[in-house]
């Protein structure tokens, strides 16, 4: 059996940073990106640049393909079968398909909070401890030190910090949510993804992680799919259209939604359709 | 052509539900509820059922009186009775016999033709040989055979008794009276004893009879030799036992002691003198009997202690000596006599008013009651159902014995049993022997350990191939390979356990037998292999190892493993000339054989059929089952939680062992639940690929028998309602209990697992 026992140094994501001229650096680089299930084709010749410590919001009615490019940002997507792609996305001026770089290294860097929450049926210690675990950090002190950290940053340390041996699975829906991004943050990922973080959530429970995502922005790049346009609005700096596998329109969140250029993209987001 | 379609809107009766629907549900609603309640029924009836079946192992006797007859007021020199205990005999003093029919009470007298006319002064029974030997007042003995005939006629039975005297031979000191008689006969020689006394000292003497066996039948007896035992005696002798193989003499005297004399070449020698109650204050012996099987005797004390000794071989002693094999509780009165069946090992102790049926085997109390008389002598028919009993008023009981199972109870069943002949107590399961006097041995601790024994091994095998086999299929096979070959493995489960049985017993056995060395060099080396290989796979270039898309490696591993797996079996003739030499002791050379050199340096046996054999094919028989459901619960861990493991930067090996397992542990569990109820029951591949011998011992290359083998071997050996019938409907009840005991633990457990692990 293939036990990966250790990552070799050599396959590790590089980390040096392509700086460009107005300081804010084309952090990830989606260059005329197409995909497919098979032979049907979910993305058409995507170009994009994704600024870093923004939150930067993929829209779009559903099926048009915002979540397919969320989950090629860390190769989730290579879980399926039959999968395909052409064109290229660069992380830190590198290839994130570079065959010499290994895909658990590349998932380390680029963390991922799910649309329906799915904690491990562990304490919720062992939960967000679990990216540490799994990298191989035994030592207590900074497995106790993350987890004030994450849970902290995910604002649900004071909610659990005496249970924190109990089964993450007693937590309410709001709470597990929550509770994966401190887990997503736990081994502080440059870049986090996250794929319709509310859509299963009440709105207490809602505003709660939209203000988390407001906090976690100066330290993550974070790209966030919504079907929510209020939530685009309120918590994102760049907004991203989709429609049919195309991108539409990307732009600052204000003018999208104050000025689209496009008149798909505002039937859309005046609710004409969608 | 417009058909008028009917007006929806104002008809009532779409609100209303169909006669038929409702009658349909009412009707499948009583079925189903008369069918679980059919099945429960069945199911408690089954268990009823066994449950009848075996009460009567832990019955105790029942003994009911169901006439007396009054006798005439004359001394009785003996009270015997035939096999089917219809017509009781006493012999008077004077030569005459009475008998007394049980059906009619009727009273006759014979007169037994001796000759010459004699006085008896001591007699003695030969139950085996149903002959009585009879001592007269000047010295001589005579042997009588009863020589009872029964006739059936009109459905009913008429016993008749016709004795018949062999000539008086004298033995001994002429003119004086034998005081005490016995005699043995194993057919080519015949041993008598009888102990006289003159002027207040005792005096033995005996007398050695041969026969030739030709092809005719016996040839005419011969006294070979007259001995006179005495000197080798200290203290006064009061009784002589004498047992049928008439090769020894025991003889009791009144100092409690016991001595016991072998036959030798010219006279006899002392082989053991023993004191049975040493330990009492009253060592005085008052009442011996040999019990059914000549080879224990059961002693009892003036005072009604009770105990058995048993001949055996002593450990580091070459000759068999009598030991304390037995105790029983005290009589609780002084007893009177002591008289033994001739069909198992019970013997009935009577004294004052009681009466005590005991039973050797096991230490048990049959039955024991206060009479209302005082009980003087009595006789149990050679088939274990009568008894007479004779009280002080010269009057005869007649008693009814239902004892089906005196050879069972608890302490039979499940305790440590000392059995005649054997050094020490012991687990011993060996239900049938060679001869009637056999004492049935049935213990059923060697087959719960030897259905241990099975299942541990088969598991061992088991365990790691299916569980492993079912991660690697659900979690890193790529998905095309993973419907080929979960149906195959299902194929696998419905193969008959028979054929797997008889592949192991006529293939595997023989195959395994001479290539051990290479067998352990495989089942080392390759879980080796495999590890190193996967370590070497992980330390290769990326580059390397995408050549192979993930979920195909065993392209690359199978052949390597099957190569390797190859070598080390062609490797393991040289392993076993290098470490298992064993040293010809006639010639002083030196061979390899595995065979050879297990015995000698371990001590415990190498059998052909073994529980490796077993361990192998009922693994084979178990694999299929644990994996397939081990597989189902690893396949149902929701992907969500996988993709998240993923996306936390875990491996596939991290994500399998981390995520997967735990949050499969429970159906993983009821999958090794299932597979170990398989293994318990499993009979067929058992049977056929095991010596089916019932030793306790944890030995990988010997046999063992296990309960559900066990019923399936001696199940035609057992005739209706005997103990042996009974005690496999037991071992049926115990597979049932253990299965059940697996299961409900099982149970248990997998919903505390499910609960730890469930999932969101």
């Amino acid at each position: 059996m293939p036990a990966v026992l250790s990552e070799p140094v050599s396959s590790d994501f590089p980390t040096t940073v392509n700086t460009s001229t107005d300081g804010r650096p084309d952090f990830i680089s989606i260059q005329n990106f197409s995909f497919f299930y098979g032979a049907k084709q979910a993305l058409f010749d995507i170009s994009m640049d994704i600024p870093e410590r923004q939150v930067t919001a993929f829209i779009g009615p559903s099926g048009c393909g915002k979540s397919t490019l969320l989950r090629n940002l860390n190769r989730m997507n290579e879980l399926i079968d039959g999968i395909r792609h052409t064109g290229d996305i660069v992380i830190h001026g590198h290839s994130i398909y570079d065959p010499l770089i290994e895909v658990i290294s590349l998932r380390k860097r680029v963390g991922m909070v799910f649309q329906k929450s799915n904690p491990f049926p562990k304490s919720i210690y062992e939960n967000v401890v679990y990216p540490l675990r799994v990298a191989g950090q035994k030592t207590k002190t900074i497995l106790d030190e993350t987890v004030e950290r994450s849970l902290k940053g995910a604002a649900l340390w004071d909610e659990v910090k005496d249970r924190l041996h109990e089964s993450a699975l007693s937590l309410s829906g709001g709470q597990m949510q929550r509770l994966c991004i401190a887990r997503a943050i736990a081994n502080r990922p440059e870049i986090l993804l996250m794929d319709e973080p509310c859509s299963a959530l009440d709105p207490v429970a809602t505003v709660k992680v939209e203000e988390l995502i407001q906090e976690l922005k100066s330290q993550f790049t974070i790209v966030i799919v919504t079907h929510n346009m209020q939530q685009a609005t309120r918590c994102s700096d760049k907004t991203a259209f989709f429609y049919l596998g195309r991108l539409v329109e990307f732009a600052d969140t204000q003018k999208i939604f104050a000025n689209p250029s496009n008149k798909q993209t505002e039937d859309y987001i005046t609710g004409r359709f969608g | 052509m417009t058909r008028k379609l009917p007006d929806y809107a104002n008809d009532e009766s779409r609100f209303q539900t169909s006669r038929s629907t409702l009658f349909v549900d009412r009707l499948m609603t009583v079925f189903i509820k008369l069918g679980g309640v059919l099945v429960t029924t069945s199911v408690l009836g089954i268990f009823a059922f066994i449950l009848i079946q075996i009460w009567p192992l832990f019955a105790p006797a029942r003994i009911e009186e169901i006439k007396s007859v009054q006798l005439p007021q004359t001394p009785f020199a003996l009270l015997g009775i035939d096999e089917w205990g219809a017509l009781p005999f006493l012999v008077e003093p004077d030569g005459r016999m009475l008998t007394v029919d049980g059906e009619t009470g009727e009273i006759s007298e014979k007169n037994i033709d001796f000759g010459t006319p004699m006085k008896i002064t001591a007699a003695t029974l030969n139950k085996r040989e149903q002959k009585i030997i009879v001592g007269t007042d000047d010295g001589r003995f005579s042997i009588i055979s009863p020589n009872y005939t029964s006739i059936e006629s009109d459905g009913s039975q008429i016993i008749k008794i016709d004795p018949q005297a062999e000539a008086a031979i004298p033995l001994g000191l002429p003119n004086v009276p034998i005081e005490d008689i016995a005699y043995g006969d194993s057919g080519t020689s015949k041993l008598v004893v009888v102990l006289q006394s003159i002027d207040g000292k005792p005096h033995l003497s005996a007398a050695v009879f041969k026969r030739k066996k030709t092809l005719m039948g016996f040839g005419k007896e011969q006294r070979v030799g007259t001995y006179d035992p005495t000197p080798l005696i200290s203290g006064r002798p009061t009784k002589i036992l004498v047992p049928g193989s008439g090769d020894s003499v025991l003889i009791i005297t009144d100092d409690g002691r016991v001595h016991y004399l072998a036959v030798s070449e010219n006279g006899f020698e002392l082989r053991q003198t023993f004191t049975p109650f040493e330990d009492l204050p009253d060592r005085h012996i008052k009442t011996a009997a040999f019990i059914f099987g000549d080879v224990s005797i059961s002693f009892a004390s003036n005072s009604g202690a009770n105990r058995v000794f048993s001949l055996y071989y002593p450990k580091g002693r070459d000759q068999r000596a009598f030991g304390l094999t037995h105790r029983f509780p005290d009589l609780g009165t002084g007893p009177t006599f002591l008289i033994s069946t001739l069909r198992n090992k019970a013997f009935l102790l009577g004294g004052g008013s009681e009466l005590s049926l005991r039973y050797s085997t096991t230490d048990s109390i049959r039955w024991q009651e206060k009479m209302p008389y005082n009980v003087v002598n009595a006789a149990i028919s050679g088939k274990y159902h009568r008894l007479v009993v004779l009280d002080g008023t010269n009057r005869l009981h007649f008693f009814k014995i239902h004892d089906p199972h005196s050879d069972s109870s608890w302490k039979a069943l499940f305790s440590k049993v000392w059995y005649e002949g054997a050094p020490e107590p012991s687990w011993e399961w060996q239900s049938t022997g060679g001869s009637d006097d056999f004492e049935p041995k049935y213990s059923l601790v060697p087959l719960i350990f030897g259905t241990i024994k099975g299942t541990f091994y088969a598991m061992m095998f088991a365990i790691p191939i299916a569980l492993l086999a079912a991660l690697y299929t659900s979690q890193f096979l790529d998905p095309c390979f993973r419907s080929v070959v979960k149906p195959t493995m299902e194929i696998m489960a419905s193969l008959p356990s028979v054929v797997l049985g008889f592949l192991a017993a006529i293939y595997i056995a023989p195959l395994i037998e001479d290539q051990i060395p290479s067998l352990l060099l495989v089942a080392v080396g390759l879980p080796i292999m495999a590890a190193i290989t996967g370590l070497v796979w992980s330390r290769l270039p990326i580059q390397t190892r995408q050549w192979i898309h993930p979920g195909w490696e065993w392209i690359v591993f199978l052949p390597l493993l099957l190569g390797s797996g190859w070598i080390l079996w062609s490797l393991g003739p040289r392993l076993e000339a290098a470490c298992f030499l064993v040293t010809d002791s006639s010639t002083g050379l030196k061979s390899a054989d595995f065979r050879a050199w297990w015995p000698i340096v371990t001590g415990t046996g190498f059998d052909q059929r073994n529980s490796l054999v077993v361990g192998f094919m009922m693994g084979f028989a178990v694999i299929p089952i644990i994996f397939t459901i081990a597989e189902d619960a690893l396949s149902n861990v929701p992907t969500s939680l996988i993709t998240a493991s993923m996306a936390c930067g875990a491996s596939r090996w991290q994500t399998a062992t981390r995520i997967v397992l735990p949050t499969a542990s429970s159906g993983i569990f009821s999958a090794l639940m299932i597979g170990l109820g398989r293994a318990v029951g499993e009979t067929m591949i058992v049977v056929m690929a095991t010596g089916n011998t019932p030793i306790m011992e944890w030995n990988i290359f010997s046999g063992m028998r296990t309960l559900s083998a066990n019923i399936a071997v001696e199940l035609s050996e057992a005739p209706h309602h005997s103990t042996l019938y009974r005690t496999l409907f037991l071992g049926a009840l115990l597979l049932f209990m253990l299965t059940f005991a697996v299961n409900t633990v099982a149970e248990i457990l997998r919903h505390r697992l499910r609960a730890k692990f469930k999932t969101v």
